[in-house]
């Protein structure tokens, strides 16, 4: 399964509906995570606020192939997608286990994941290398076993989401 | 003399481990020091009080490897409500992992908010094993590095800093275990079910 999380409506038509997933999480209520850990200890692999992130973090499990598509604030994801990933932790169990020489959460049932993460409206150089390293630090987290950083600017993001969904069409 | 305002930036900071930590920095800063906590609805507030104080502290944990989305909605108010006169700012940032280098992308993004709205950038705490530091005989070691933290602060004696428990890796992962399934038990759930590979029920 493919999964396309976006923060804005994207003017893309998607053609292969039953292997694509498309969210465009601007148009869902998401709550801020609250860090209850219910989803660890009181209910574990459930979030306890019962909004619209509910149907989002069970589709970044199973999906294997992601694309991701974000303003950059500071050098960070911006907090439409921020949120999102903020309650994604349902996910991962509050045992620790020890990854790449590091110590992580472990997984549920999460797919390895070959990342596309398009980041768009940056306003300055030195963001892009912030963002870099926070994608290498979320790789760890998020079970990517491949990513790949495309910058842009917001007037060109659905031409990079095309240019990924051609790319994913080929492989 | 100078005035820390300590703005916690935990999103459930009446009951956090940011607290505990903000009133351990108190207890041990010479300073007068001022405690808020950002929720959603006083950004303005805060922003405005800002001009009373020579430093600001902030302290919150590492959320999805870098600010939470809370702290980061306060910082683009107060990028559009600056104050006149900017306070320095200080940070005390914890993880729950045991290395506190996973903090750093987040301490990068906080210096770039800085740097391009005109703060100047006091010292900084890295704190990892930070969820449950404070529960172990290792806590001296929080203690001791916020100490510090608060001195150097009050001195203008900006350093950064950074602790984590004295362990390997195989025992922190071990000690952790141990951690949640205590947490996990005082809800009636057990290691097996915390354990669950699913999601959602499924």
């Amino acid at each position: 399964m493919k999964l396309i999380l976006s923060d804005r409506p994207l003017n893309i038509p998607i053609q292969d509906r039953d292997k694509i997933h498309y969210i465009d999480l601007s148009s869902l209520k998401i709550a801020n995570c609250t860090g209850c850990f219910s989803c660890w200890t009181k209910t574990p692999g459930r979030c306890i606020i019962r909004d619209d992130a509910t149907q989002v973090y069970p589709r970044i499990a199973e999906s294997d192939t992601v694309l991701y598509v974000s303003r950059l604030k500071y050098g960070s994801y911006d907090t439409v997608m921020k949120t999102m990933l903020e309650r994604a932790i349902p996910i991962q169990q509050a045992f620790i286990r020890i990854h790449h020489g590091e110590t992580h959460h472990v997984q549920r049932a999460v797919a390895s994941k070959k990342a596309t993460i398009i980041a768009y409206g940056a306003e300055d150089k030195e963001e892009y290398s912030i963002f870099r390293q926070l994608v290498s630090r979320n790789a760890h987290n998020m079970n990517f076993e491949h990513y790949e950083i495309l910058f842009t600017t917001e007037s060109m993001v659905d031409d990079m989401v095309k240019y990924v969904l051609e790319k994913w069409e080929k492989s | 003399m100078g005035k820390i305002l300590i703005l916690n930036g935990s999103p459930k900071a009446p009951k956090s481990n940011s607290k505990r930590y903000a009133e351990i920095f108190t207890r041990h800063c010479p300073d007068e020091t001022v405690y808020q906590n950002i929720t959603k609805r006083n950004h303005q507030e805060l922003c405005a009080a800002m001009e009373g104080y020579t430093d600001v502290l902030f302290v919150f944990p590492l959320y999805a490897d870098s600010l939470p989305v809370g702290l980061l909605n306060f910082l683009k108010t107060l990028e559009a409500n600056p104050p006149a006169s900017k306070p320095v700012i200080s940070i005390l940032i914890n993880c729950g992992f045991l290395e506190y280098e996973q903090n750093e992308v987040a301490i990068r993004i906080m210096h770039f908010f800085c740097r391009r709205n005109g703060f100047t950038i006091g010292s900084v705490l890295m704190l990892g094993s930070g969820e449950a530091i404070l529960e172990t005989p290792f806590k001296y070691i929080a203690q001791r590095n916020i100490k510090r933290l608060a001195h150097s602060i009050t001195n203008k004696d900006y350093r950064i800093l950074h602790a984590t428990m004295p362990l390997p890796k195989s025992l922190f992962r071990l000690a952790a275990q141990s951690y949640w399934t205590r947490y996990g038990k005082k809800f009636g759930t057990t290691k097996e079910q915390m354990q669950t590979m699913e999601i959602e029920g499924k």
